[in-house]
């Protein structure tokens, strides 16, 4: 483990009666990045990040949060900051006396930046938080990651219930405020193609299981699209694994897997192809899709495996 | 900041929770009582059991402090040993106001013979019949026991759900036949009254803090092992 990490987790497993909800997950977060946590609902997100913070415990396997064990470590959980999507806040508080509380706990905390939050997110500071609706709920919860500066913070699908502007502020707010106050953030989400652009390192789990974990750049660009003629498309992509395809009349678009160099992108130009990007979104989708086809055909050769055992005992 | 300090002072920031609320049913108990007392033509005349009618709201403050604050604080990245030491900060801190107030109203109504109209508000007799210091520490241990019976059932639930609570419930259910039954099966009931009848405020006290301190161990390990 070098200076820089700050999270390193080996062989993580967490098992509940008869659910897997983590299934041996290694992983490492470094210092002053923004990572992606990205995967369906009860892929293992929310279980995931409990662990990191000691606020949930694991069944097998090893976490160390700034190189020691996060379990009821005070020098490691005061320079965390984890606001689960269904934080519960006591009931007779107001958004105004949580930040008060937060205050109390995080020493980086920054009143005027959270009064600052609270006014763009239009948040009631005097009404008690049980009163809230769900958008106004997860803005108390953004409003404290932000403000709380925590050197490791976590986000849990922070954007329930807000509409599209209110996402936006986050961001753009999360941008800003990550570059004068660098910091380890992990966001957990399903919305990938709106948070795409901040991510720096994306780790895609999936069933518990880690299916994805790369620089973003790297996810981006291990994968092109080829539109075209049918005949004139199929021909280029000869030999690339396939990825989507979609068609439109005579014209279509393939999304291959591999890098096209310079000399195939002159050519594909050449014979009037456009080649575009594939969104990260689709690409991790592929890859859940694909982590689930390939248990399913195992399942299915089980399957016929069975059949046949059977068969051969009716003879 | 000492984060245990700071768990004490999360718990005291919405002053109604733990200050107001209970100064208002301490009050309106209060308040209530005098005014019975100027009908009732009678001396001397008691409250009962009207001065421990915050000990219910405390009970249930006791419950409300884990299932809101616990999950909350734990959000504030607080260990659970910071966490239950702030909360037994604030709760003790409630707790030795509570006794003063006892303590100062029984030494008034001793001094001014019941509000000059004999009526007995804080001076329940028996518990608070000693010299002031008893009074005091009778019932701070009284109140700190409600916070903590809350406290611990809530633990309980928190960590087992309704079938470790259904467990527990019956469990101690039991108990109490089994002791019954090895009463009434060795003929020690004229014992068992002799000790109640004989004890001793002050014995009693002791019993109660016992039974906190029991509690109040068994929700810390509780709340070791839980979740949010």
């Amino acid at each position: 483990m070098n200076e820089q990490t700050v999270v390193q987790v080996q062989g993580l497993g967490r098992k509940y009666k008869d659910v897997i909800a983590l299934d041996d997950v290694s992983l490492e977060f470094r210092q002053d990045r923004i990572y992606g946590l990205l995967g369906r609902n009860g892929a293992g997100k929310t279980t995931l990040m409990s662990i990191l913070t000691a606020q949930g415990f694991p069944s097998s396997g090893s976490v160390r949060v700034f190189g020691e064990d996060p379990y009821e470590n005070e020098g490691v959980l005061r320079r965390i900051c984890f606001i689960r999507e269904s934080q519960k806040y006591p009931d007779d508080f107001t958004p105004a006396q949580a930040f008060r509380a937060a205050a109390l706990f995080f020493a980086h905390w920054d009143q005027t930046f959270a009064e600052r939050l609270a006014e763009d997110f239009q948040l009631p500071l005097k009404r008690r938080i049980k009163k809230l609706s769900r958008g106004q709920l997860s803005a108390v919860g953004i409003v404290i990651g932000l403000a709380s500066r925590a050197e490791l913070t976590f986000f849990d699908e922070p954007y329930l219930g807000l509409d599209a502007v209110a996402r936006h502020l986050f961001y753009d707010h999360l941008v800003k405020d990550f570059a004068e106050h660098p910091r380890t953030i992990v966001l957990s989400s399903h919305l990938i193609d709106e948070v795409a652009n901040l991510l720096e390192h994306i780790v895609v789990i999936d069933k518990g299981r880690i299916i994805m974990d790369d620089e973003a750049e790297e996810i981006r660009g291990s994968a092109v699209s080829v539109a075209g003629p049918a005949d004139v498309v199929a021909a280029f992509i000869e030999g690339y694994p396939v990825l989507f395809e979609e068609r439109l009349l005579n014209t279509v678009s393939v999304s291959i897997a591999g890098r096209l160099n310079p000399a195939q992108r002159r050519e594909a130009a050449e014979l009037g192809l456009v080649l575009g990007q594939v969104s990260l979104q689709q690409l991790v989708v592929h890859a859940s899709l694909s982590a689930q086809g390939a248990e399913n055909s195992l399942n299915d050769a089980a399957h016929i495996q069975r059949g046949a055992d059977s068969k051969e005992v009716t003879r | 900041m000492n984060r245990v300090l700071a768990v004490s002072r999360m718990q005291l920031i919405n002053k109604w929770t733990f200050l107001g609320i209970p100064a208002i049913i301490l009050g309106g108990a209060f308040a209530l009582c005098l005014a019975i007392f100027t009908i009732i033509p009678t001396e001397p005349k008691y409250g009962g059991g009207a001065p421990f009618a915050p000990l219910w709201y405390f009970f249930a403050l006791g419950i409300q402090s884990l299932t809101l604050t616990f999950p909350f604080s734990l959000g504030m990245s607080v260990t659970r040993r910071a966490y239950f030491l702030g909360t037994y900060v604030t709760f003790s801190a409630v707790a030795l106001g509570m006794a003063v107030i006892y303590a100062i109203g029984t030494q008034v109504e001793l001094a001014t013979q019941g509000w000059g109209m004999g009526g007995y508000f804080f001076r329940v007799p028996f518990l608070f019949d000693g010299p002031w210091w008893q009074s005091l520490a009778v019932s701070f241990i009284i109140t700190l026991f409600f916070f903590t019976v809350g406290f611990w059932a809530a633990t309980i639930y928190k960590r087992w759900g309704v079938t470790g609570t259904l467990v527990v419930s019956i469990g101690l259910a039991l108990l109490v036949v089994g002791a019954i039954f090895l009463i009434t099966w060795g003929g020690f009931w004229g014992d068992v009254l002799g000790f109640f009848v004989h004890i001793s405020v002050l014995g009693l006290a002791g019993i109660l803090l016992l039974l906190v301190a029991a509690m109040g161990a068994g929700a810390f390990l509780t709340i070791r092992r839980a979740v949010p």
